[in-house]
């Protein structure tokens, strides 16, 4: 080649190279020190502050301690104090800081002018705009007609927007959730006359069946059950768990057993468990007689025949589901949410009515706010009112139709026909998008604002750190707007800004409680804690009589044709209906199942589409009757033969650069038919036909293998059949040393890895990527295989067992073992990583000069190299970790155990001068962990948890063979096959 | 690409040219008075992997935007260092004191131009954009605390800074420098310690 730059011409560039520093110096700015003007009292520069609020990720209402550093949000973590999520904190949950410095928000009021543009306005021009309107409205007798549609708004601001729509006339406040769970409150509606969500004791159950409930994923309170259901599955609670699905979801890979359903037919496996148990039950004589007339066509023969799983099956699931009490089933997912949903939870109800579950393991309360939500029938006919324009004014906050429902719900259509729509949100999503007016909101970092998910449970939120944009409170903006519409509006609303009505509302709260001392220390004290909570007698129910007439039936489909694919849209856990992927943590957080990013696909089983003549990574075109999309194959044998999946939450046309144009939007194939009972939306209600376009689209994941390929790396045992000692296979390499032996002092800091407790959920993963300014490498550089996370959980599918319907799946979270004969150390020619006389391999950055050596050495795949400059475009900047570094180009990283936290944690132990305690220092996986299957701590103190661990007859280091020595120590999963 | 004798030689030559070079930046480097710091947070490669210069700002006494005497307040009145720089005794970082601190005793009327600086910018709620004198790298971590706790006066590091007009970094706060120090007295020589 003519342009080959030859030696010669590399020296003289290299010499050139080096004289330019000394050019380039001389320019460099001037870095100045901006000290406060007035410093606030709480804040110590360099010094933490953490300051409790609520989550709105989703409607669970968990509590977060928010770790602050001179005045912005750095780090957010589970509230350990707080009875639902108890110190943990799922993936969506960390990366809420990813919404509040999100480059994308809208950064002030903006409104359509003539030329259809979204132009800046100010905060007064805005809200004089609005009330100008409320005016115009109220003038012409149309203020009846105003109409609110949220999504579910924190407690206060909820009755706020009630109390000031009632003022001005209207009474249609909307609430809507495209996961609302309509069908489980009209089940038991049906049952026991609490039209509520109950409360599930997954912790006391012994004998767990999911009927296609995602519990650790979207349904209802993840974090709250992955809790519970970590202490269901503790080595002394030794608790069972089937997952009975069509789709092997992240829940059901965590089943002991797991058993493949005829799409929408799990209402007749409940029925026929109830027929097998009813005979024994305790239930009231003449109930049973009643229940008995009920049940009787559901023999386990009928059941098999209607559901596809055996009659053997479900009697011996029938007589587990009695002997291993007490037991519980779950009902209603979102994958699994048919046209004949609330029958089918009947069935879960009556199972679980009949098994003396009622008051054991699920208990009522008095109705909670997600009683508020409206149906998705509601809103269609609120849809149909928009249409007929007769709305003059449609006011939207915290919700995105336009993404959720199908177009051919009309909703898109009917936003034209409304005169006038306002948006409150913070981020330009496809609904706000097509408003005329925004307002955008705080996001919940930011806000004031309560919470209450559950009986006695009351969550107090607070704004962590001063407003990002020129954004304004929800509750401030309806109160100033308020005050601006006419003398009579303001004086109905005396309160001068939102915080001054939620603490007016406390104020009630304090009364109630019954609290002694005064308001200011309970207020205090709620702000400290995160909120108030006292235990609440479930409410006593019984068997209401317009159960028995209930006639169950198989769900209806609208078909695409004769041999066509039921469709199953399934719930993601990275991105819950859609709302998470404006997120870049979730967007390059693995899929837990597919290990994919950036990106959605068609899970098909390897069978059909070998009769389909489909190649995995084909891009597939997907028609229903409702529409048609195209997207890639993947192969999933956690599947039923007769349908195909895809996750929700991708396909966005908008919603910001991390979001828009990414993946398909699986919603556009399902139909507009609500639910029969309860309204609730027909996500489980199409069949598709696949057909090939003759294209390529590969999926970026970051798994290597599906399979172990008999490493060894995620081990299992049975229960019962530990090893009692250790054996540790050295045949393949006699453990013989180069080096001497290592003496440790005072600390060695390991970890264990408890595999029967991992989820796979990857909580520990995303806060790894926000404790440790992990940069965001985007779907290219993934799919090299250049991915940055320090921590990852790989996902293996083993050969199923005899009589299995899926293979088993293990996952196996990996990061740097800090081993204690380091492959990578040795082989460093600039002495950058090296092991430090605390057992931590250690990576000096500034050492580091890029060869690689350590990555191509390490077993474990755990060291990652900055490929190219990381990006964080403002603000997203703002959450950087300042004790950690941000790394450049050119250098090697990998995992520290969280080494500024050790620093942390002896600093403090050295002004108190002692030794550092057990737990005082945890790495952010360990800390966010909901089934805390990491455990950290000092290897050299006998006493600690984790030296306990490291002695487990489960325990195992991956490659032992290799005598690399690691500190962290795996526990077995334990299979539980009786 | 072909090798040969002669291509070693000129590999030899440039080589040298390379160090040479390196030297003289070293020498322009580091006695820089004109009141330019260099910048700590993104340091270039060869500022610190290949001559190994260091980041600091040594010799340097940059002009402020107000003229504060440490000499004045430190060494004449005898003022304790944590009364102002009150986080060094609880936080990694000193900090320099909020406007509010130099309020506390020069809010009267006073003729004092340089006095006068500082009511301005209380009363326009601005604060003072101090030239920063003594920096490390990104990526070198230091603990104020450990160290006030330990009981090591300001001035082994920051000089006497009682006598200083205007405040110099008199100290090269280049690792060998820290190392000498942890050597004396017995303190952790781990890399981690500070660079993390």
């Amino acid at each position: 080649m003519a342009n080959e730059l030859d030696r010669r011409n590399f020296l003289k560039l290299l010499g050139a190279s080096a004289a330019a520093p000394v050019v380039g110096c001389a320019s460099k700015p001037v870095e100045t020190l901006i000290p406060y003007v007035v410093q606030p009292e709480e804040i110590t520069p360099g010094v933490a502050t953490y300051y409790a609020t609520v989550c709105q990720e989703c409607p669970a209402g968990c509590s977060m301690v928010v770790r602050t550093r001179e005045g912005r949000a750095v780090k957010v973590e589970g509230n350990p104090s707080h009875p639902i999520n108890q110190g943990t904190l799922c993936a969506r949950g960390q990366a809420s800081l990813q919404g509040l410095y999100n480059p994308d928000r809208i950064r002030q009021p903006l409104y359509r002018n003539e030329a259809g543009e979204l132009t800046p306005l100010s905060w007064p021009e805005a809200e004089a705009m609005l009330a100008e309107r409320l005016q115009k409205i109220r003038a012409e007798g149309q203020a009846d007609k105003i109409t609110f549609l949220a999504g579910q708004l924190p407690d206060s601001v909820y009755r706020l927007a009630t109390q000031w729509l009632e003022i001005l006339g209207s009474s249609r406040l909307m609430t809507y959730e495209p996961f609302g769970f309509e069908a489980l409150r009209q089940a038991n509606q049906v049952c026991f006359q609490q039209a509520s969500i109950p409360t599930h004791d997954l912790a006391k159950a012994r004998f767990l069946l999911g009927l296609g409930t995602d519990f650790l994923e979207t349904w209802h309170s993840p974090t709250r059950y992955a809790v519970a259901f970590s202490q269901m599955r503790s080595a002394t609670a030794s608790g069972k768990f089937v997952q009975v699905e069509s789709r092997m979801s992240l829940t059901g890979a965590n089943a002991d057993e797991w058993i493949a359903i005829k799409p929408g037919r799990e209402a007749f496996f409940a029925l026929g468990l109830a027929h097998l148990i009813l005979p024994n039950s305790t239930v009231p004589a003449e109930e049973k007689a009643r229940l008995s007339q009920l049940l009787q066509p559901y023999s386990p023969d009928r059941v098999a025949s209607v559901t596809e799983v055996s009659a053997e099956t479900i009697k011996r699931l029938a007589r587990e589901f009695v002997s291993h009490g007490p037991s519980l089933a779950l009902g209603g997912g979102i994958a699994a949410s048919s046209r004949q949903e609330t029958t089918s939870l009947i069935a879960v109800n009556l199972l679980n009515y009949i098994a003396g579950n009622i008051g054991k393991t699920l208990h009522f309360y008095e109705t909670q706010e997600r009683s508020q939500i409206s149906s998705y029938a509601a809103l269609l006919s609120l849809i149909d009112v928009m249409q007929r324009g007769e709305i003059p004014l449609l006011l939207l906050a915290n919700t995105n139709p336009a993404f959720s429902l199908p177009p051919s719900s009309g909703f898109t259509e009917a936003l034209t026909h409304v005169p006038f729509v306002v948006s409150f949100s913070s981020f330009p999503d496809e609904t706000t998008e097509r408003a005329d007016l925004i307002l955008p909101d705080h996001t919940p970092l930011e806000s004031w604002g309560d919470s209450h998910p559950e009986a006695g449970v009351y969550g107090l939120m607070q704004p962590v750190m001063s407003p990002v944009f020129e954004t304004q409170a929800l509750g401030d903006t309806l109160l100033s707007v308020a005050t601006q519409v006419d003398e009579a509006f303001s004086e109905s609303v005396p309160w001068k800004s939102f915080f001054e009505y939620l603490q007016a509302s406390w104020k009630e709260r304090h009364g109630e409680s019954g609290e002694p001392g005064d308001f200011d220390t309970f207020w205090r004290h709620a702000l400290q804690q995160g909120g108030v909570w006292q235990i609440k007698e479930p409410l006593p129910v019984q068997l209401s009589p317009a159960v028995f007439e209930t006639s169950f039936s198989e769900p209806t489909f609208d078909r695409a044709g004769e041999d066509a694919l039921t469709f199953i849209a399934y719930p993601s856990s990275r991105y819950y209906d859609g709302r998470g992927a404006n997120k870049p943590w979730l967007q390059e957080l693995p899929d837990p199942m597919t290990q994919a990013v950036w990106g959605s696909w068609l899970e098909i089983h390897p069978e059909t589409a070998e009769r389909l003549g489909i190649a995995e990574g084909d891009l597939l075109t997907i028609t229903s009757p409702h529409g048609t999309i195209e997207a890639s194959a993947y192969f999933y044998a956690g599947l039923r033969r007769d349908a195909v999946a895809m996750p929700i939450g991708l396909g966005h046309s908008g919603y910001g650069r991390y979001a828009q144009g990414r993946g398909f939007n699986p919603v556009h194939l399902l139909s507009t038919h609500p639910e029969t009972a309860a309204g609730g939306f027909p996500w489980l209600s199409t069949t598709v036909r696949l057909a090939r376009t003759g294209k390529r689209a590969l999926l970026a994941t970051t798994d290597g293998s599906r399979q172990q390929l008999g490493r060894g790396i995620a081990q299992a045992v049975t229960a019962g059949q530990h090893d009692e000692h250790r054996h540790v296979d050295h045949s393949e390499h006699p453990a013989r040393d180069m080096y001497p032996e290592v003496e440790y002092a005072e600390y060695r800091w390991g970890m264990s890895i408890d595999l029967s407790a991992c989820l796979g959920c990857g909580a520990c993963v995303t806060a790894c990527y926000a404790e440790n300014n992990i940069p965001v490498v985007g779907e290219d550089m993934v799919a090299q295989g250049r991915e940055m996370s320090w921590l990852r959980i790989e996902r293996y599918f083993e050969e199923p067992q005899e009589g299995a319907n899926a293979p088993e799946v293990r996952f196996a979270p990996i990061l740097c073992q800090h081993c204690g004969n380091a492959p990578c150390e040795p082989v460093c020619p600039v002495y950058a990583t090296y092991h430090n006389p605390e057992g931590l391999n250690a990576q000096i950055y500034n050492r580091c000069v890029g060869t690689r050596y350590c990555a191509n050495n390490c077993s474990y795949k755990v060291r990652r190299f900055n490929w190219g400059e990381a990006d964080w475009p403002t603000p997203l900047n703002l959450q950087l970790n300042p004790d950690v570094t941000v790394r450049e180009p050119g250098v090697m990283e990998k995992c520290t155990f969280c080494v500024q936290r050790i620093q942390e944690g002896k600093d403090r132990a050295k002004d108190e001068n002692r030794p550092v305690r057990d737990g005082e220092v945890t790495p952010a996986c360990a800390q966010t962990c909901p089934t805390q299957a990491l455990t950290f701590g000092n290897l050299q103190d006998p006493a600690s948890r984790v030296s306990r661990h490291s002695h487990d007859p489960r325990g195992y280091k991956v490659f032992e063979s290799l005598n690399t020595r690691p500190a962290i120590t795996y526990l077995k999963k334990v299979h539980r096959n009786t | 690409m072909r090798f040969s004798l002669g291509s070693l030689s000129v590999f030899r030559i440039t080589l040298l040219i390379v160090a040479l070079l390196a030297g003289l930046s070293a020498v322009q480097y580091r006695p820089d008075v004109s009141g330019r710091v260099w910048q700590a947070g993104k340091a270039a490669w060869w500022d610190y992997k290949l001559l190994d210069l260091g980041l600091t700002g040594w010799g340097q006494a940059p002009k402020q935007p107000i003229a504060f005497s440490h000499a004045l307040h430190a060494g004449e009145y005898g003022l304790d260092c944590l009364y102002c720089h009150s986080a060094a005794r609880v936080s990694p970082a000193a900090h320099v004191p909020p406007v509010q601190t130099c309020m506390g005793c020069h809010a009267r009327p006073t003729p004092n131009p340089e006095i006068k600086k500082i009511q301005t910018y209380w009363k326009n709620r601005e604060p003072i954009p101090w030239i920063r004198v003594h920096a490390l790298p990104a990526f070198t971590r230091f603990n104020h605390k450990r160290h006030v706790r330990a009981g090591v006066a300001c001035q082994s590091c920051h000089g006497e800074i009682q006598r200083m007009q205007r405040v110099e970094q008199v100290s090269s706060l280049k690792m060998g420098w820290c190392v000498t120090c942890h050597d004396a007295h017995q303190a952790s020589k781990d890399c981690l310690v500070c660079h993390y």
